[in-house]
């Protein structure tokens, strides 16, 4: 924990926006919107008209007018960056002064992969603290769906301090048998809720403990890596195991990518309950929690007290990981809460790896970096990973996100555009039950 | 080449590493003298991902088996499977230079050279070419040596991969101070220990269903038509259910060798089993149609890549021997059951020989092993037969006629 006077500076006036991008994204912030939140800002962002004057958001962004004119991105991603990249003066106003920024986005379509990891290297630009709520398609979809999510949820890896991925393969496991279409297309929104709450109530609410901006800034420090994100709910006598054994269980911990994250690098839990809420419970509930994911040293704890929670828990686990040391081209990146430093201390290699871009873009101007051709001279990334320097590097390195389980470290297993190597029932949408 | 010759089958498989030895006694029996097995390491969907866990896991196995047999190895017979390997099929065209038309030898060898003569993009390798068949003037003929005709065609399949991983195989064998007399595609190494001579003449397909791959192969008429791998194996069964069932891997292969089922029971549909069984905290009961609907997802689809793989060659027609399900993967319940729906042919189990007398390795597992070590037989012997093909150029050279 840090010393008062700092929690004190960084929660008052501690500005906040949801910014939902896209027709999955806007959905998810209407729904959020519902339960209005103390100071946070909901923005909906969009290229369709309709979809946006639909929306009980009060602040909307209409972007791409002159791309798409006013319809929508119709699934191509180029379009919706296209959209976002005619716009940035317009996001990048509205994220001007902002401290922390989640992004709502289902990727797959259009205005969501094309435009949010624009929006997300705005915020960043911007000094502020980005995560982002990243839902994936189902696999039934289509090939050309998950390829052009898989493509944005990489760019959006290198920008956001924390991307959660819910991918509806997995969540489609939770909902009844006799759920509708909309239930199963709006089935991230709960967990998109429950998550963005958690991080919430840890800032604004007053509880047995609580967690500052600054903290939270400094947890959230490592980019590029990986985010474990995991909810628990337990009620009854026992409430606090039945809550532990719904976290062990929660789908979101199961990911093929993360589940054999045993140790996160930093670690956030916040535990939101009654006023019977006990310190040992709390002891109780860290233990587990820091023994399954990590060590004490680097863990942030919130205790959250809701009047209406008695007997009843829920806990929130957010857990950052470093880019893994296989991936070699990547130089991790030192743990700072400022990114500044970052940009001078960038390693001797850049210069060399600026050389190689020079022919790159000159030879192949790309679309996806208009702006950047002119800093060829004085090539600064604008971030510690920019997406363009990764494009110069002429081996097929495996992504940041080539974390594949069991099978890691072999080659994809793809037939007919789909990888072997991801469990069938996921991908043919099969439900299992587990009760 | 005469005496005794002891040579070894080395699998080195995603599951287990097998050495198989045997004694050839003058060239012309074979004993099964010892076994070794390690746990493989290092080795996912067939491939080598870690040299050196594989190469110590491998030597581990060697050295038990010598032991095991009291005698060293002087040749090794290496499985190889992999989803890098490929096959494609090629003849060669030559116009019979006899002026009366007599098939003569030189005709078959230009014939021969000129089906091998196609150049692989870099990177790759041969591993095998497999003559199946020959065409004289649009015919189907066995033996065209000393008929009649114009237009002579060798059909071959060609089996190549890539060479880093094919090298890769190599290394851990060479590693050891040991010399590779060849190295076999695994399918071709179970095929022809669980397909009879009769099944082969008629069109058979055999499908070994191993922890890492589930390799193929097809036969018409006593020859090789087809080879194939799917890198899909028993390893994905479990993986599915670990995530699926939410359980570590070690519990979720547990299930499936406990409880696994191909197809979904409509009788134990409400039946749950307990994950662990040891009623300790932490243990739950798992629905059993949970394990079901998961292996029976990845199961069925394996059946349905297989069938597209092989298009029209996989019908009633094609197949009167049927197809034959062999490795570790075959024996999940009802697993012949789900074939036979999926592929529409006859499906049955297989079984290693009867000349096999040691009860353990008549497990389905064991196909691919025992398959090796008879491929080295014929190979000694076919040394015997022909001296002037012996060695000629190492392994990559040779043809595997032998099994026709």
């Amino acid at each position: 924990m840090s010393a008062p006077d700092t929690y004190e500076s960084a929660t008052s006036g501690l500005r906040i926006k949801i910014v939902g991008i896209g027709g999955a994204g806007n959905n998810a912030a209407d729904r959020l919107k519902l339960d209005d939140l103390a100071s946070v800002h909901l923005v909906n962002l969009n290229t369709d008209k309709k979809t946006l004057s639909a929306s009980p958001v009060s602040d909307k962004i209409m972007i791409g007018r002159g791309v798409t004119r006013g319809l929508s991105a119709g699934g191509e991603a180029d379009v919706g960056r296209q959209a976002a990249e005619a716009d940035r003066e317009i996001i990048l106003q509205t994220l001007r002064g902002v401290d922390l920024v989640f992004l709502l986005v289902g990727l797959g379509g259009g205005t969501g992969s094309g435009a949010a990891p624009i929006v997300a290297q705005c915020a960043r630009d911007e000094g502020a603290v980005v995560i982002t709520f990243a839902t994936l398609p189902f696999s039934r979809e289509g090939v050309r769906r998950m390829k052009q999510a898989e493509d944005a949820l990489h760019l959006l890896r290198e920008s956001c301090d924390a991307v959660i991925t819910l991918p509806n393969d997995v969540l489609v496991q939770e909902i009844p048998d006799d759920a509708t279409l909309l239930d199963a297309f709006s089935l991230a929104d709960n967990w998109i809720k429950r998550g963005v709450l958690a991080l919430w109530s840890m800032l604004f609410r007053d509880g047995l403990i609580n967690v500052d901006f600054a903290t939270l800034r400094q947890a959230f420090s490592a980019r590029g890596g990986k985010t474990l994100f995991g909810l628990g709910f337990g009620e009854g006598p026992d409430y606090v195991a039945s809550a532990l054994r719904s976290l062990e269980m929660c789908p979101l911990l199961h990911l093929p990518e993360n589940r054999y994250i045993r140790k996160a690098d930093s670690l956030i839990v916040n535990i939101l309950g009654g006023p019977d809420l006990t310190m040992a419970r709390v002891n109780e509930i860290m233990d587990f929690v820091t023994d399954r994911f990590g060590s004490k040293d680097n863990t942030v704890l919130g205790a959250v007290i809701d009047g209406s929670m008695s007997s009843r828990v829920e806990i929130t686990v957010i857990g950052t990981t470093m880019v893994e040391s296989t991936n070699r081209r990547y130089h991790s990146v030192p743990a700072a809460s400022n990114p500044e430093p970052n940009r001078r201390s960038a390693p001797a290699a850049r210069s060399e790896a600026s050389s190689t871009l020079h022919g790159r873009v000159e030879s192949n101007p790309v679309s996806a970096a208009p702006e950047q051709p002119a800093t060829h001279d004085t090539f600064t990334p604008s971030g510690p990973l920019s997406p363009h320097a990764i494009k110069q590097n002429e081996f097929d390195f495996p992504r940041i996100e080539d974390s594949r389980g069991h099978f890691d470290k072999t080659d994809p297993n793809l037939f007919e555009g789909v990888d072997l190597d991801v469990p069938t029932y996921l991908r043919r949408g099969i439900k299992i039950a587990l009760h | 080449m005469s005496g005794n010759t002891v040579i070894g089958a080395i699998e080195i498989g995603t599951s287990k590493v097998v050495v198989l030895v045997g004694e050839i006694i003058n060239g012309r029996h074979l004993h099964i003298i010892g076994l070794g097995q390690s746990t493989s390491m290092g080795v996912k969907k067939g491939e080598i991902v870690d040299l050196r866990a594989a190469a110590d896991c491998t030597h581990a196995a060697i050295l038990s088996a010598e032991k095991s047999a009291g005698a060293h190895i002087d040749g090794v017979y290496l499985a190889t499977t992999g989803g890098h390997l490929e096959g494609f099929s090629n003849s060669g065209v030559v116009t019979v230079e006899d002026a009366s038309n007599w098939v003569r030898k030189s005709d078959l060898q230009r014939a021969a050279t000129n089906a091998k003569s196609k150049a692989l993009p870099p990177g790759r390798v041969y591993i095998h070419h497999i003559k199946s068949g020959y065409l004289l003037d649009g015919r189907h003929i066995q033996h065209p040596l000393e008929m009649q005709g114009a237009r002579l065609e060798a059909n071959y399949w060609h089996v190549h991969g890539d060479e880093r991983k094919v090298a890769d195989h190599l290394h851990v064998i060479n590693g050891f101070g040991l010399e590779v007399e060849d190295m076999v595609v695994a399918s071709i190494a179970s095929g022809c220990m669980v397909a009879t001579e009769e099944e082969k003449q008629a069109g058979v397909l055999v499908v070994d269903i191993g922890c890492g791959t589930t390799d193929y192969v097809l036969y018409r008429q006593n020859r090789i038509i087809r080879t194939g791998v799917i890198p899909v194996g028993g390893d994905h069964f479990t993986n599915d259910l670990s995530l699926g069932l939410r359980v570590s891997y070690k519990h979720a292969e547990s299930l499936k060798v406990r409880y696994g089922k191909a197809i979904v029971d409509r009788v134990e549909r409400q039946d749950s089993v307990m994950l662990v069984g040891d009623l300790m905290i932490g243990d739950r009961p798992i629905p059993r149609s949970a394990i079901q609907k998961i292996l029976h997802a990845r199961s069925d689809e394996l059946f349905v890549i297989l069938k597209n793989k092989l298009g029209s060659l996989l019908s009633p027609q094609n197949l009167p021997g049927g197809v034959i399900l062999t490795g570790g993967g075959s024996r999940l319940e009802a697993m012949d059951d789900l074939a036979e729906t999926v592929l529409g042919v006859p499906v049955r189990q297989g079984r290693n020989p009867e000349w096999v007398n040691h009860e353990q390795l008549r497990e389905p597992e064991f196909s691919g092993v025992l398959g090796l070590l008879y491929y080295g037989l014929s190979a000694q012997r076919q040394d015997e037969r022909a001296p002037e093909n012996a060695r000629s150029g190492g392994w990559i050279s040779k043809v595997t006629g032998i099994f026709k």
